[in-house]
């Protein structure tokens, strides 16, 4: 090629370039008030992103974000969360009571409930739905969610009693343990001369008491594994169970030992193992939402396919072709049909959020899920006024591990713990706010949340020198920590490009303030969790978690069983502390008890928090009725179009009570 | 020539078989499971998932499990990830969409690239040639992942003309870009490969003996020349129509199109097995068939090809 020619295309090459890169300087700088168009849909229709293709429609299973938002709109359980506050609110249940010490819920149900078919909703259905969730056979990842029902673990792992043929009389749990605990009310017999309900107004006479009733209002059973091997292991460690057991028959726990009583046809009751205040708030979650017996039965897995599948919530399913649309149109059987506004409710799974953001840009779709904002655009999207920005009920942390050294000793923990700015590093991310301690900040009111360590370079260089690794300050200033075993240590996250920047940005911190130097490794997915939960890592690792419930206990029962948290730390002091907080009645005296545990635990340092992140997602401004709530569930009924431009949202709306 | 074709139908079932165990043996080793997830599952409930969906046979079991519903029933099972749908109706349902953005990207592709490796071969060394292979060195050097987002940018969110993305069923606007996008590189590919077998064959003897007989220039390139040398293309046409059918995992992510690639990549993230072993054992077959139809084909164009 001449260098003439050569010369020529390079030029128009270059002129095409320019030309592009000003025209995308223009889309990007735009300063309009809103992201991308703010035509109102001509028909009463809501089109959102749920994030992935839902994994299932049948609520007992689906355990992600995308699916509870569906859920919402398809199923109803005994309350609903309130689109604002995410507090429980009367749904399939008009009103309840709740005993003295939180182990017993009684629900009134409304006589107009009705499936999408036309049936009634009753009592039994909601029997039926709790043993289902449970049930061996549907293996709901959900279950742990339901295990304060009295027997639902029990049920859930078909575990047996232990019955002796000649009395009928079971074995009972307190027998078996080392420090039975106080008994709660609902795990003592029943007094018929003492009520254990407050009187209420609305309540003329009681509930009737049942068989059931007295079965379940008394001292646990004993369950043993159903798995012969397991069970000979349980019982030959323990030679006061040998000798009870002997001679003994064994029972199977059964789907109607479960702690659930339909006692009429409009009264469901539950029976909890423990005292357990936060319930009510759980209840809310999709694990415990309806599902349509006869449907279940006659289908079995196919049930959720829309040819088949009925459904109890504000909307049913009008066409579903998965990985491309999920469409439900409001359900005229719904008992609070009047409420729902909107026609259509269509739920498009896009996992690319430049995909899902140009498609709301260009008004194709209403709204955007929680954390569909790509990082690298935040700084301009922000600035809209149809971007939501409110506190979220989350946490980002670094869980270690502290089986292995040098992480087993707590001073180094702490050590790294106070080399981290989080004050510079939630300037430097923009849409968190830092975090010391392990709940979110300021997000359960009259919460006592203890303050947890602040950031100290000097101390945290002194008790990495008291274990062992001294601190040395080189000529230029800068930190080296010899002695340190490097090599012992990595940061591990799972790959996407904020991972990275957050880990590099952590590297820096301890590189600078303590002269360790932390490797780093990115993981896919599934590899990165697999070594998490084995404890395979070695060092750092990423942790978030969001709220399953509107409760501190939500974040601290992460440490109350070995398996949940990552690190490697359980603590019997610790697992005391929550359950004697949990039994405490008095709202106030029950969250300082939860606060205290909370502080012993951040001083044993398993984790190191550092951010509360807050909800980052867009909603175009005629979109009236959807809230920016702690933990982005919306109650789609209340969800409408408006077309009067004076009504609408310019900024985030309000989250507090009108 | 049928005992070719049929030789070559029989090799294909244990071709397939390797392909499946290759697959299984590598999502046995990788690590994590479909149910793993933020919060680890307590033992107890993770014994319970992995009794209902078998995990807690022996090995040898499961694979023969996975083996024998393929061998006997050609069924490869059911989705871990999406409860209850099987994987034969979950390639079934999004084939169609794979196989029209991928066959319009190809008729699309071997309609311009061939005319511009036409054309650039019979104007060689002149600006034509050097502008549309400069063009085609562009068009296979910048990846789709660019072009796309490019295309979105340019006809969608600044001229509001076309969908930025999503499947609006056939045929429909919503085509428009995926295809282009997806185009691009086998246009450029099939130009270069069209100039080349065209530069070869203008120079052979049988296209001097056609225009010493003194037919028109247009006979000599269409009846003569072309034959020839579209054989490159035609040999290429094979792998890429399966890949393309197949499903394509950049385009399908970046338009949102519910097509085999996005559930491929989704499965390989989410450990979902059956649907794994299913979608890359119905690629493999569609390359296998694709290939032998690319053979049978260049027995008809060439005419000093026989197959014994």
């Amino acid at each position: 090629m001449s260098s003439g020619k050569f010369r020529q295309i390079v030029g128009l090459v270059l002129l095409a370039s320019l030309a592009f890169s000003t025209y995308s300087c223009t889309v990007a700088s735009s300063s309009e008030e809103f992201f991308g168009t703010t035509t109102p849909p001509t028909r009463d229709i809501f089109r959102y992103v749920t994030g992935d293709e839902p994994a299932s429609l049948d609520p007992a299973l689906g355990n992600g974000q995308p699916e509870a938002r569906l859920y919402m709109a398809l199923y109803e359980g005994l309350v609903e969360y309130n689109p604002k506050t995410l507090e429980p609110e009367p749904a399939l249940a008009e009103r309840w009571h709740i005993n003295n010490d939180s182990s017993e819920f009684t629900f009134h149900l409304r006589t107009n409930g009705r499936w999408s078919n036309g049936d009634p909703i009753d009592a039994n259905d909601f029997v039926y739905s709790f043993r289902r969730a449970l049930d061996k056979k549907t293996a709901s990842r959900n279950a742990y969610l339901a295990s304060y029902l009295k027997y639902a673990q029990a049920w859930n792992e078909q575990r047996i009693f232990v019955r002796d043929p000649k009395t009928g009389q079971f074995l009972l749990e307190r027998d078996f343990q080392e420090n039975p605990p106080e008994e709660s009310i609902g795990n003592s017999p029943l007094d018929p001369a003492k009520s254990e309900y407050l009187p209420d107004p609305n309540e003329s006479t009681p509930d009737p008491d049942t068989a059931f009733h007295h079965q379940m209002h008394s001292p646990l059973r004993l369950t043993l594994p159903g798995d012969e091997k397991a069970r000979t292991k349980r019982i030959d460690a323990s030679p006061k169970l040998k000798a009870a057991v002997a001679g003994k028959e064994f029972v199977p726990v059964k789907a109607e030992d479960l702690g659930v009583e339909a006692i009429d046809k409009y009264t469901v009751r539950i029976y909890l193992t423990q005292q357990a205040p936060f319930f009510l708030g759980l209840l809310a979650h999709q694990v415990f939402r309806l599902v349509p017996r006869k449907v279940v039965e006659q289908w079995g897995e196919q049930w959720t396919l829309p040819e088949h599948i009925v459904t109890c919530g504000p909307f049913k399913v009008k066409q579903w072709i998965p990985y491309d649309r999920l469409v439900l149109e409001r359900d005229p059987m719904y008992w609070d049909a009047k409420t729902v506004k909107l026609d259509e409710l269509q739920f498009f799974p896009i996992v690319d959020q430049a995909t899902a953001m140009n498609l709301y840009k260009v008004g194709e779709l209403d709204a955007l899920y929680n954390h569909a904002v790509p990082n690298p655009w935040l700084h301009v999207i922000r600035q809209k006024k149809d971007y939501m920005d409110r506190a979220e009920a989350a946490i980002d942390y670094l869980i270690m591990n502290t089986t292995k050294p040098p992480l087993d000793n707590p001073k180094v923990r702490k050590a790294f713990n106070l080399a981290i700015d989080k004050e510079a590093y939630a300037n430097w991310r923009r849409i968190v706010k830092p975090l010391t301690a392990f709940t979110p900040a300021g997000m359960f009111a009259g919460y006592p949340q203890p303050q947890g360590a602040a950031f100290n370079p000097a101390e945290g260089r002194r008790l990495l020198g008291e274990a062992g690794y001294p601190v040395v300050q080189n000529s230029d200033g800068s930190f080296s920590c010899p002695k340190f075993p490097v090599d012992q240590v990595e940061f591990i996250y799972n790959s996407q490009s904020a991972n990275k920047s957050v880990a590099e940005w952590m590297q820096a911190q301890w590189k600078q303030n303590l002269g360790v130097t932390v490797g780093l490794r990115n993981m896919e997915w599934k590899t990165f969790l697999e070594s998490r939960a084995k404890l395979e890592y070695k060092g750092f690792a990423r942790g978030a978690w969001g709220a399953d419930f509107m409760d501190p206990f939500t974040f601290l029962s992460i440490f109350y069983s070995a398996d949940e948290s990552g690190t490697g730390w359980l603590d019997p002091k610790y697992v005391a502390m929550l359950d004697e907080a949990n039994r405490t009645l008095d709202h106030k005296k029950r969250y300082e008890l939860l606060a205290k545990a909370e502080a012993y635990m951040l001083d044993n340092q398993p984790i190191i928090p550092i951010d509360t992140p807050s909800v980052n997602w867009l909603k175009k401004p005629y979109v009236k009725g959807m809230y920016p709530n702690p933990a982005s569930l919306f109650a789609w009924k209340y969800v409408y179009i408006e077309r009067d431009r004076a009504k609408w949202d310019y900024g985030t709306p309000s989250l507090t009570a009108e | 020539m049928f005992r070719f074709i049929v030789r070559r139908l029989l090799i294909t079932i244990p071709t397939i078989l390797v392909v499946i165990s290759i697959t299984w043996v590598l999502i046995k080793l990788a690590p994590g499971n479909f149910y793993s997830g933020e919060k680890p599952l307590s033992p107890a409930v993770e014994k319970i998932i992995r009794e209902k969906y078998g995990l807690d046979k022996p090995w040898y079991q499961q694979y023969g499990k996975t083996i024998w519903g393929i061998v006997r029933h050609l069924d490869f099972g059911t989705s871990l990830r999406y409860e209850g749908q099987s994987v034969n109706t979950i390639i079934k349902r999004s084939l169609p969409v794979s196989a029209a953005i991928g066959m319009l990207a190809y008729l699309l592709a071997l309609v311009v690239g061939v005319t511009i490796g036409c054309i650039a071969a019979l104007k060689q060394n002149s600006k034509w040639d050097y502008g549309s292979m400069a063009l085609a060195m562009l068009g296979i050097s910048v990846p789709n992942f660019v072009l796309g987002p490019i295309l979105v940018l340019i006809f969608s969110l600044g001229l509001y003309w076309l969908p930025p993305s999503r499947w609006g069923g056939f045929p429909s606007r919503n085509l428009v870009l995926p295809v282009l996008t997806l185009s691009a590189l086998y246009m450029a590919y099939i130009a270069r490969l069209t100039r080349a077998g065209m530069l070869e064959v203008l120079r052979s003897d049988y296209i001097r003996t056609a225009r010493a007989k003194g037919l028109s220039e247009r006979d000599v390139v269409i009846r003569h020349a072309l034959r020839g040398g579209l054989m490159p293309v035609v040999s290429y046409t094979g792998p890429a129509l399966a890949f393309l059918l197949t499903g394509t995992v950049v385009v399908e992510r970046i338009f949102a199109l519910p097509g085999l690639g996005n559930y491929f990549i989704q499965a390989s993230l989410n450990r979902d097995e059956p649907l794994i072993i299913g979608i890359v054992a119905f690629i493999a077959i569609t390359l296998l068939l694709m290939n032998l139809l690319v053979d049978i084909a260049y027995a008809y164009l060439d005419p000093r090809v026989r197959y014994q």
